[in-house]
């Protein structure tokens, strides 16, 4: 057993995504080994992105600001309100973006559905959407998911949830590589797909 | 095709050892029991398939306190050469590369090198539950092309999901459930129904085969039974999607998926007999040999160039007349074998290495 701030830290790297009991041993030494200024430059960077900045209120992207931030894109009235991409996370949101072919909005489902993660549709921001759709006057949602099992899963489950909205719900054209993520798809096939979207009959 | 040359580094027993097999005939491997001559044919069969034949974890496959194994191999593909290479690493992702070029996903590495594996406990095949015969039908399938390779995995991953999901639903059918339920069941059904139309499409291009097959390696008067027949049974009729829907009252019970690809069966008969449960220990040896032989020979005619043969000590379970039999059966290629002991008469090596003590002699 370490002594307990060492043991404490190990607990908590330990409970990051993808980090094992080993790898947060490997990283707590290094952390050990620091200089103290880098050290706490890594905490302090952490406190500051805790405290500044949280999730937009509308879209759930990253935003700068307190509980009723609101995102860059939220907030720029440029674009428009009446086309909703519907990602999984934040980070997708820069992938469409970098296609510079899409003028809408965003909403982040902050997640996709997966049993096997404990994940539901109760853990993602369905109703939220639906409130969006009512509120803002949206006509067309655009499912933009990754082409894996769970993208397509949380795809078809929206489909059929927004069967009875008067809203158009189109899904983006195959053709991106099966089983990647919408982040490592390169700008020309991801803007090709948003171009080639269709309308979704569940 | 043939293997030209393999290298391992740090694989199983092996801190570095190399292997230059006759192209054609039989290259035996001899040496005493636990010196490590099976680990040279899981190590080929790794690359074909990417897990071991023996069912072994990856990181089973490193030398102890190595920090990874690697197996490359120069494989001749019909005058075309390729190198191939794994990196087997303990996190469980490999690295491999294909001409010293990296493969973005390690499963792109299938269908670059194709192998037939006899191993000594191939009577399970025969004799054993359901599960070994789907993993026989499926491994031939990705054999004959790569694509059935991301069909298995998605069935695989949707049931995981779809059982996740019922066994958190403890029962109850909630209207969040039921709608993702819903999704599950439309996945599972659509991958489910190809993957099982391409095994039953296979099984019945392997059933007329293998009876021949059998013939060739059936000694005695068994052959008096008629002839060996084969049948894919699907664990439910109709549409996989109605079916689903009709077994989710009781899959909510019970916290599984009860229909489905993996509750199917690919049933065997000699004669009228069922030969799982009515066929005789040395029958149904020889109905294992004649399956293996008889997917052998499927895979050939579609990739127009035979698998490599990788035969695991399997003499030291055949009486002699058996061995015999499969020695005569045994098509023409390249042949990989291991041996404790002798050869059976009338097997001509071409090519004999030596294993003692984690090396490999001439
Ligand atoms: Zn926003």
């Amino acid at each position: 057993m370490y002594a307990a701030p060492v043991q404490d830290l190990i607990d908590e790297l330990g409970r990051l995504p993808g980090v094992g009991p080993k790898s947060a041993q490997r990283i707590a030494f290094h952390i050990l080994k620091l200089p103290a200024d880098d050290a706490m430059r890594l905490a302090r960077s952490i406190d500051v992105v805790k405290r500044t900045v949280s999730w937009c209120r509308r879209c759930f992207n990253i935003a700068e600001g307190g509980d009723d931030a609101e995102c860059d894109i939220c907030r720029d009235d440029r674009r428009d309100p009446t086309v909703l991409c519907v990602v999984e996370e934040p980070r997708d949101i820069v992938a469409v973006e970098r296609t510079r072919d899409f003028r809408g909005r965003y909403h982040v489902m902050q997640g996709a559905i997966s049993p096997i993660d404990g994940i539901g549709p109760e853990q993602l921001r369905v109703r939220e959407l639906l409130a969006r759709i009512e509120g803002e006057g949206v006509g067309e949602i655009i499912l933009c998911f990754s082409p894996n099992i769970e993208g397509d899963a949380t795809g078809l489950y929206l489909a059929s949830l927004l069967k009875a909205l008067p809203v158009r719900v189109t899904k983006i054209a195959s053709g991106l590589p099966v089983g990647g993520d919408l982040e490592y798809a390169d700008e020309l096939t991801l803007g090709r797909a948003l171009e080639g979207r269709r309308e979704v009959d569940a | 095709m043939h293997l030209d040359r393999l290298w391992l580094s740090d694989f199983r027993s092996y801190e570095a050892a190399e292997l230059v097999p006759a192209p054609e005939g039989l290259t035996v491997v001899s040496g005493a029991n636990g010196e490590g001559k099976t680990n040279l044919l899981e190590a080929v069969a790794y690359l074909a398939s990417l897990r071991s034949f023996r069912g072994a974890p990856g990181e089973a496959l490193i030398r102890v306190g190595a920090p990874h194994a690697v197996v490359r191999a120069e494989v001749d593909r019909a005058g075309r050469r390729l190198l191939i290479e794994a990196e087997l690493r303990p996190s469980g992702r490999d690295r491999v590369q294909v001409n010293r070029q990296a493969l973005r996903r390690t499963r792109d590495l299938l269908g670059s090198l194709q192998v037939t594996v006899f191993a000594p406990d191939d009577l399970t095949l025969v004799k054993g539950g359901p599960s070994a015969r789907r993993q026989y039908l499926d491994d031939l399938l990705v054999a004959l092309h790569p694509r059935h390779d991301a069909t298995q995995s998605e069935v695989e991953r949707v049931l995981r999901q779809r059982n996740a999901l019922l066994k958190q639903a403890g029962g109850r059918a909630t209207p969040d459930v039921v709608a993702t339920l819903d999704v599950w069941d439309a996945k599972l059904a659509s991958a489910g129904e190809t993957l099982v139309a391409a095994r039953a499409g296979l099984t019945a291009a392997l059933s007329p085969v293998a009876a021949a097959t059998y013939e060739q390696v059936a000694v005695s008067a068994p052959k008096a039974r008629g002839a060996v027949r084969l049948a894919y049974q699907p664990s439910w009729d109709g549409p996989l999607l109605e079916a689903l829907a009709a077994a989710r009252t009781d899959d909510l019970r019970r916290g599984v998926t009860t229909v489905g690809p993996h509750r199917d069966e690919l049933a065997a008969w000699i004669g009228e007999l069922p030969a799982r449960t009515h066929a005789s220990q040395g029958e149904q040896r020889s109905l294992a040999l004649a399956l293996r032989l008889a997917g052998h020979s499927v895979v050939t005619g579609r990739l127009e160039t035979p698998p490599v043969l990788l035969l695991d000590d399997v003499f030291s379970e055949l009486d002699p007349d058996r061995s015999a039999a499969l020695l005569a059966a045994l098509p023409a290629g390249q042949a990989l074998l291991t041996t404790a002991g002798g050869l059976p008469p009338g097997a001509r090596p071409a090519v004999t290495v030596r294993v003692e003590g984690g090396k490999l002699l001439d």
